[in-house]
């Protein structure tokens, strides 16, 4: 298939996630942490936290709000870990809480944001350096436009799912309420908007 | 209902490579522009680093950061208040002269229990009174966490109440 994105950092990135050990990794790790290892948790914790922070600034939360509520759901699996079984279940129980919390937080009305996320305003600042690095960030700020032409809801999943385990996605899907397909993880409406926008973008710019 | 363009991208297709691709794009975008704070992970682990595995969990309710005019100049107190569901914590922070911090708790409602206020130099003991008082005279500013457990002799019941850690 044709694929007119040049090689960028994701390109390196790409099969990190699939690590086919990961599953077996983490599910030991959260052995040792129900046996009380803090340091298996810990690793989980580096592991798995920024996804958690992308699901909080996501849900319109302050830095200093995504951090509480962040640490708060950590906090909250103490008390759940015997119940979860597997690695998939253990990201997609995370994600759920933490937009729970995030939602608690918000509907406190604590240190509230404006309606409109503040954090798709500031487009990141393209860093002058070489060729490459130009048409890295050409492509990012044309990413950083399509995303911003989705609706609220699609630009939230997909900022949540960029960060969720390649193996987990399922799982975390249907605890979004994306429906899942047959067989392994679908694209989804959102995905498919922003592939729309993606074109739409190149047609109107010289290649 | 088939999004514009040729072909078109079917929402109920297996994800493909470039579907892949985008998602690492998106991560790299998102990680590049709000990332993670780097300290965060570190304050999560000592957070969790509790003796007791059955906690439950007082969320941050409110934080109040206040100027008073002291004779001295301008003393900051800090109150902030945590919720769980059968615990309410109050505390106060005032700066003492020596750098050290002064913490003042009300546990609501009012009861005698056991109170550790772990920092990152070890971990300060007291107990609050009936009324639910409790204090910590001086505390080595940075990261602390109250863990608030059965009193002694009260039979063991009851599970103990942590907070998040916060920056004194």
């Amino acid at each position: 298939m044709e694929d007119r994105r040049p090689t960028t950092v994701a390109a390196r990135r790409r099969g990190q996630p699939a690590r086919p050990d990961r599953g077996a990794r983490i599910a030991s790790l959260m052995n040792a942490a129900r046996d009380g290892s803090e340091d298996a948790l810990g690793q989980i914790v580096a592991e798995l936290s920024p996804l958690l922070w992308q699901v909080a600034r996501a849900a319109g939360l302050t830095s200093g709000d995504a951090e509480d509520v962040v640490q708060t759901v950590w906090l909250s699996l103490l008390s759940h870990l015997h119940k979860i079984r597997s690695p998939e279940s253990l990201t997609a129980w995370l994600v759920i809480t933490t937009k729970r919390e995030a939602w608690r937080v918000r509907a406190a009305g604590r240190r509230q944001l404006p309606a409109d996320l503040d954090w798709f305003d500031a487009t990141p600042d393209p860093a002058p350096g070489s060729e490459d690095q130009v048409i890295i960030d050409d492509q990012r700020r044309a990413l950083w436009t399509a995303i911003g032409r989705l609706d609220p809801r699609c630009q939230e999943l997909l900022r949540i799912v960029a960060f969720v385990p390649r193996p987990d996605y399922a799982a975390v899907a249907a605890r979004l309420g994306m429906r899942p397909g047959s067989v392994g993880p679908t694209r989804g409406r959102c995905l498919a908007k922003l592939r729309a926008e993606l074109a739409r973008g190149d047609e109107g710019s010289p290649a | 209902m088939k999004p514009p363009g040729a072909g078109g991208w079917p929402a109920d297709d297996p994800l493909d490579e470039t579907d892949l691709q985008i998602l690492a794009d998106i991560h790299d975008l998102f990680q590049a522009a709000d990332p993670m704070p780097a300290d965060l992970p570190e304050r999560i682990r000592f957070s969790l680093a509790l003796r007791d595995l059955e906690v439950e969990v007082a969320r941050l309710a409110a934080e109040e950061d206040r100027q008073m005019l002291a004779v001295r100049g301008p003393e900051q107190t800090r109150t902030i208040t945590f919720d769980s569901d059968s615990l309410t914590i109050m505390i106060r922070i005032d700066q003492n002269r020596d750098g050290t911090v002064r913490v003042d708790g009300w546990l609501a409602p009012p009861q005698p229990r056991e109170i550790e206020l772990k920092t990152t130099s070890g971990a300060l003991d007291t107990a609050s009174d009936e009324q639910g008082r409790f204090a910590f005279a001086s505390v080595p500013q940075g990261t602390a966490q109250l863990v608030v457990r059965p009193a002694e002799g009260a039979g063991g019941s009851g599970r103990s109440v942590v907070t998040p850690a916060l920056i004194l």
